[in-house]
């Protein structure tokens, strides 16, 4: 169960502060759903994601989390360029307390899934955008955890690896909870079951993802 | 499987993983990094060493000059090293904050202690090395040369975890400490003796803790050095504690605005 409480979210900039991101927001998503976050660009998606995750903390308000979730799978951050691909890898089982036993059959199963080869042991600087997707997506199969939270990382590589992440994915699921970022309505309404409509700050629950579209729809300019 | 941690075991796997991510990161990151990380302090203190022979000073303060800037260089070195590594840990660390165990404290605590270790090391070689021209680099109070050595690191540290926060803040940060770091250069006993200088400014020097370590550290290479008579231990130490309790207490409150995006 991930529950946040009256969690309100604004930003500081040089500029001064933003206006409210996310306001008030009072939602319990229970850790075995699998939930799509809609919204329009720049509505608070990655941001609620980012608080879910607790890469972020609320301005106001708190998040609980009773279960293990991990960290916001994505395109953006979580690597280091100038350590080469095992190195990141390593640095990702240790901080989840990984030991030195089972190190070595992780660094495998990532290497192989992550299809990296002998560029495995090349700088993260070195690679193309598909190829560090690749290995984030590898990477994130690694731990078991109760939710998962993906930020538009599902389709990433060629159509074979698509397919074959796809499956693991889904396996993976089967046993976990998902939060998911998506700009395809396609990819979010075959992963999810329930949705979130976040409008103006404030998140809607809905029991089915179409009905969240639904209601995603109404709000646009016909 | 994972297991449910306790927030210690997160932490220290945590410390664990950056060190070992900081260590390769300091030793392979560029090509014979390690080499110029032990060829930085020698090319000073050579320099120095040529100066002062040009000069023809063979002694001060009781002590053969040699000596006398070595160990003041390595020991100015190990506070400014750290503390400039501390300070800069955070933005270093910026792309690990996706992963929430990873706190910006972390950062710069673990870099300090790598800076630590290493320039306890280099500091041991160069000591080392320099023996093979027979110099005389034996420490007569070991105890004391590692208690001044550990002061200029806690020093460090503290200047830098409290310095750590407002960098990222306020970006005119660094350029004010880059600033005022070359007169404290000058204003800490490693070029200009502090017996020599005359009163008014005389007290300039004093006000710098790093002065009295520097001084205490030489102290505990030659018994015959003459330290200045205002020299205190206590002063550099609860300076040191008092901003290293200072940094950490606004790491407490900024913290969230240290990961944000």
């Amino acid at each position: 169960m991930i529950l946040l409480d009256n969690v309100s979210k604004r930003y500081r900039s040089d500029r001064g502060f933003s206006k409210l991101v996310l306001s008030d927001v009072n939602i319990s998503i229970p850790s075995t759903s699998n939930v799509g976050l809609i919204g329009k660009n720049g509505a608070g998606k990655s941001t609620l994601l980012r608080l879910i995750a607790g890469a972020d903390t609320p301005t106001q308000g708190k998040v609980i989390r009773a279960c293990r979730v991990s960290w916001p799978l994505g395109l953006a951050g979580g690597l280091i360029g100038n350590l080469t691909g095992r190195q990141n890898a390593r640095f990702v089982c240790r901080i989840n307390g990984v030991d030195a036993y089972e190190m070595g059959e992780k660094l495998q199963f990532v290497q192989d899934f992550s299809e990296l080869d002998e560029m495995f042991d090349f700088p993260i600087s070195t690679y193309s955008t598909g190829m560090a997707a690749r290995l984030k997506f590898a990477l994130s199969l690694v731990f078991d955890y109760d939710v998962y939270l993906s930020d538009e990382l599902v389709s990433v590589g060629d159509v074979a690896f698509q397919d074959k992440s796809r499956k693991a994915f889904k396996d993976k699921l089967g046993r976990a909870g998902l939060i998911m970022v998506a700009h395809s309505e396609k990819t979010l309404k075959d992963y999810c079951s329930a949705g979130i409509f976040i409008h103006e700050g404030h998140a809607h629950w809905f029991d089915s993802i179409d009905d969240a579209f639904h209601a995603y729809k109404e709000t646009l300019p016909k | 499987m994972l297991k449910q941690r306790s927030p210690w075991q997160v932490t220290w796997s945590v410390w664990q993983a950056l060190f070992i991510r900081e260590a390769v990161g300091r030793l392979y990151h560029r090509r014979a990094a390690w080499a110029w990380l032990l060829f930085e302090p020698m090319v000073h203190i050579g320099f120095l060493m040529f100066i002062f022979s040009v000069l023809s000073v063979r002694v001060i303060g009781g002590i053969e000059s040699a000596i006398w800037i070595m160990v003041g260089m390595l020991g100015f070195f190990t506070f400014r090293r750290t503390m400039s590594i501390s300070m800069g840990a955070v933005a270093m660390a910026k792309p690990l904050f996706t992963y929430r165990q990873v706190k910006p404290v972390d950062a710069v605590l673990v870099r300090a202690v790598m800076e630590g270790l290493l320039m306890l090391f280099i500091s041991i070689l160069i000591l080392l090395l320099s023996a093979l021209f027979d110099y005389k680099v034996w420490p007569d109070q070991p105890l004391l040369v590692l208690e001044s050595y550990f002061l200029l690191w806690l020093l460090g540290l503290g200047i830098g975890m409290m310095l750590s926060v407002p960098r990222e803040l306020i970006k005119e940060t660094e350029d004010i400490v880059n600033l005022v770091m070359t007169p404290v250069y000058f204003l800490s006993g490693v070029l200009v003796s502090v017996n020599v200088i005359p009163m008014p400014y005389r007290n300039l020097v004093i006000v710098n803790p790093v002065s009295h370590v520097i001084d205490a550290l030489r102290f505990g290479f030659a018994r015959d050095y003459q330290v200045f008579e205002e020299l205190s231990l206590v002063y550099p130490l609860m300076v040191g504690l008092a901003a290293l309790f200072l940094g950490l207490a606004m790491h407490r409150v900024f913290s969230h605005r240290l990961t944000q995006q």
